[in-house]
């Protein structure tokens, strides 16, 4: 397998882009590969992560050379994220976006909980992603409201529409949130590679959500994007508490790095569009320098290979984007009534659940309910795409009918 | 085969803002059919995207742009005046079109053209035009002019007679001309009542 570790990239002087190199053509806003949306989203979180990770590490960083260091290769990933996210195309509205940054948050937690090796952190992305799946099926409808377009048109088949856990009671208490970390002695290195990735995504749909939500002029838009952004800060609180806290700054670094390699070598495998797959195999070429560094600062300042923090087999299998309906499926007919207490998981609604919902919804109807009985009153149904048959939990069945 | 109905069935809450929102959608539906298929339903799809064009856009230059020529906090000339030149500079591209028919060379990149720049259009007014007039035109009035342009569609054809070889001919000339007319009429009554 590809090890990035063996390859030296694009020399890191040669790395500053010109306003020319800066103005991307974005990609068509009809008829695009959903999932080359999905991997431009997924490598915008990616890259929003490592600009916000070397910010924080700079800010603990006493030596002067290695916060120079730091600042050049940030400005580099932050002229990769504007390059990224100025992919998407203009005429997209905010909605339209959303979709697909709920499409990637379900189609990309999906994968990687299918193949994540430890139960305990698996057990956690199975849990995320059907609070993810249920976001998707309340801003479809919301979308349908608002632009009185049908989400079918972003997410294309590949991702069915219809409820997941209630977006009602994911509002859990906040100490509930807090998982048991990995090891990082004893974790194998494609766990830290998941739980990285997952959290840049999920950070990433929050800072979104939290900035866009007031540019709505409909009530029920801006109440549903201020929902909805608390649950996904519940989600950054989920799955940053499984990196273990005691990895050191070096270490960090060398995994961000080593996790960008990764994705791009990835979405270079199975990009559809030769365009973005350029742009894939540029960044990755980038990548393999600023990983190089990362490396010579953790064997100058730490004393360890970077072997020992990432493996030395090469890169995982590459993270995919495919459909997973089956297994969705099969996770809503399992665990939609599953909930959380302490580090663990429970089914039944406990004290400081009910103590919390009781704070927070004081007997009214959450803007994420409120959202689905407003588009019943307008529209005489909800708006689902169930491609596979009825909803697997029966409970969860449209009353009345759907339309998709 | 994409759904392109109405999305929306109306309700008395239905602004003209939303019916506008809906044709949008429909147009883009009638754009992915009529760029992913072939013969007639090529033919077909094509006839009713004319139609359909030509009714919304009546419909937007008649009440929509003068509406916002006069809203408060200024600029609103200018956004109209740069609306107008898009909405003719794709007539022009749909003359062409209509001209050549389904068949002719070149109908595939002149649509897609088209569609790009419709759909542009369409979000520019979207996002810096309709909310204006959610803001500043009575919720009323603007209730009052979808029933309006509802109305004046429905008296109109609501389709070409199919499998004639001019079908698409005769919709530019007659049908469409019909629903326009009767559009202007029914917009024209209440606004200046």
């Amino acid at each position: 397998m590809f090890n990035p570790l063996d390859h030296k990239g694009i020399p890191l002087e040669s790395q500053i882009r010109n306003w020319r190199e800066l103005n991307v053509e974005p990609i068509g806003p009809e008829a695009v590969d959903p999932y080359t949306r999905c991997r431009i989203i997924t490598m915008n979180g990616i890259e929003v992560e490592a600009i916000n990770f070397q910010h924080q590490f700079a800010r603990n960083c006493p030596d002067q050379e290695v916060r120079r260091q730091l600042a050049y290769v940030r400005y580099v990933e932050s002229q990769q994220q504007r390059v990224v996210n100025w992919l998407l195309p203009g005429v997209a509205s905010v909605l339209e976006t959303t979709l697909g940054y709920e499409q990637v948050a379900v189609d990309l937690t999906a994968w990687v909980a299918r193949h994540e090796p430890d139960p305990y952190l698996k057990q956690a992305y199975e849990f995320g992603v059907l609070e993810d799946f249920d976001h998707l099926y309340r801003y479809a409808n919301l979308y349908e409201m608002v632009e009185r377009r049908k989400a079918e048109k972003i997410v294309n088949g590949l991702t069915e529409v219809m409820p997941g856990r209630p977006t009602i009671v994911e509002h859990r208490h906040p100490f509930d949130e807090v998982r048991t970390p990995y090891d990082r002695d004893s974790v194998d290195p494609r766990s830290k590679l998941h739980a990285l990735t997952i959290l840049s995504a999920e950070q990433q749909v929050m800072f979104y959500y939290m900035n866009v939500g007031p540019q709505y002029m409909e009530p029920i838009a801006r109440q549903l994007y201020q929902e909805i952004s608390l649950i996904e800060q519940e989600h950054v609180t989920h799955y940053e508490s499984l990196l273990d806290p005691g990895e050191n700054w070096w270490e960090r670094l060398l995994t961000h790095e080593y996790n960008e390699c990764w994705l791009y070598y990835s979405f270079l495998q199975q990009e559809s569009d030769p365009r973005i797959k350029a742009v894939w195999e540029l960044h990755l070429q980038m990548e393999l320098a600023h990983l190089q560094q990362a490396a010579d600062l953790l064997r100058r300042h730490d004393g360890r290979e970077p072997e020992e923090i990432v493996g030395s087999a090469g890169l995982p299998e590459p993270l995919t984007f495919e459909p997973n309906k089956d297994y969705l499926r099969h996770l809503l007919a399992t665990q939609i009534d599953l909930n959380k207490l302490g580090e663990g998981y429970v089914r039944e609604a406990h004290e400081r659940f009910e103590w919390m919902q009781q704070q927070l919804h004081d007997g009214q109807k959450p803007p994420s309910e409120q959202v689905i009985d407003l588009h019943r009153e307008r529209f005489g149904d909800e708006y689902r795409i169930e491609t596979e048959g009825p909803h697997p939990v029966e409970s969860l069945r449209p009353r009345g009918g759907s339309h998709a | 085969m994409p759904d392109t109905r109405a999305p929306a069935t109306p309700g008395p809450e239905e602004d003209v803002v939303d019916l506008l929102l809906a044709q949008h959608a429909q147009v883009e539906q009638l754009f992915l059919l009529v760029i992913g298929s072939t013969g007639d339903t090529r033919r077909d799809a094509f006839d009713d995207l004319v139609k359909l064009l030509a009714a919304h856009e009546t419909a937007e230059e008649e009440i929509i742009h003068p509406l916002s020529r006069g809203l408060p906090g200024g600029g609103g000339d200018a956004m109209v005046d740069d609306r107008l030149e898009e909405e003719r500079q794709a007539k022009e591209t749909l003359r062409t079109l209509i001209a050549g028919g389904v068949d002719a060379d070149g109908f595939e990149t002149g649509v897609i053209l088209l569609r790009d720049a419709v759909l542009t259009h369409a979000r520019y007014e979207e996002r810096y035009e309709f909310p204006q007039l959610r803001q500043h035109v009575p919720a009323e009035r603007l209730r009052s002019l979808a029933t309006a342009v509802r109305a004046a569609e429905k008296t109109a054809p609501t389709r070409p007679h199919p499998s004639t070889q001019s079908a698409t001919g005769n919709l530019a000339a007659g049908p469409a001309l019909a629903v326009i007319d009767r559009l202007r009429d029914a917009v024209r009554r209440p606004a200046d009542s």
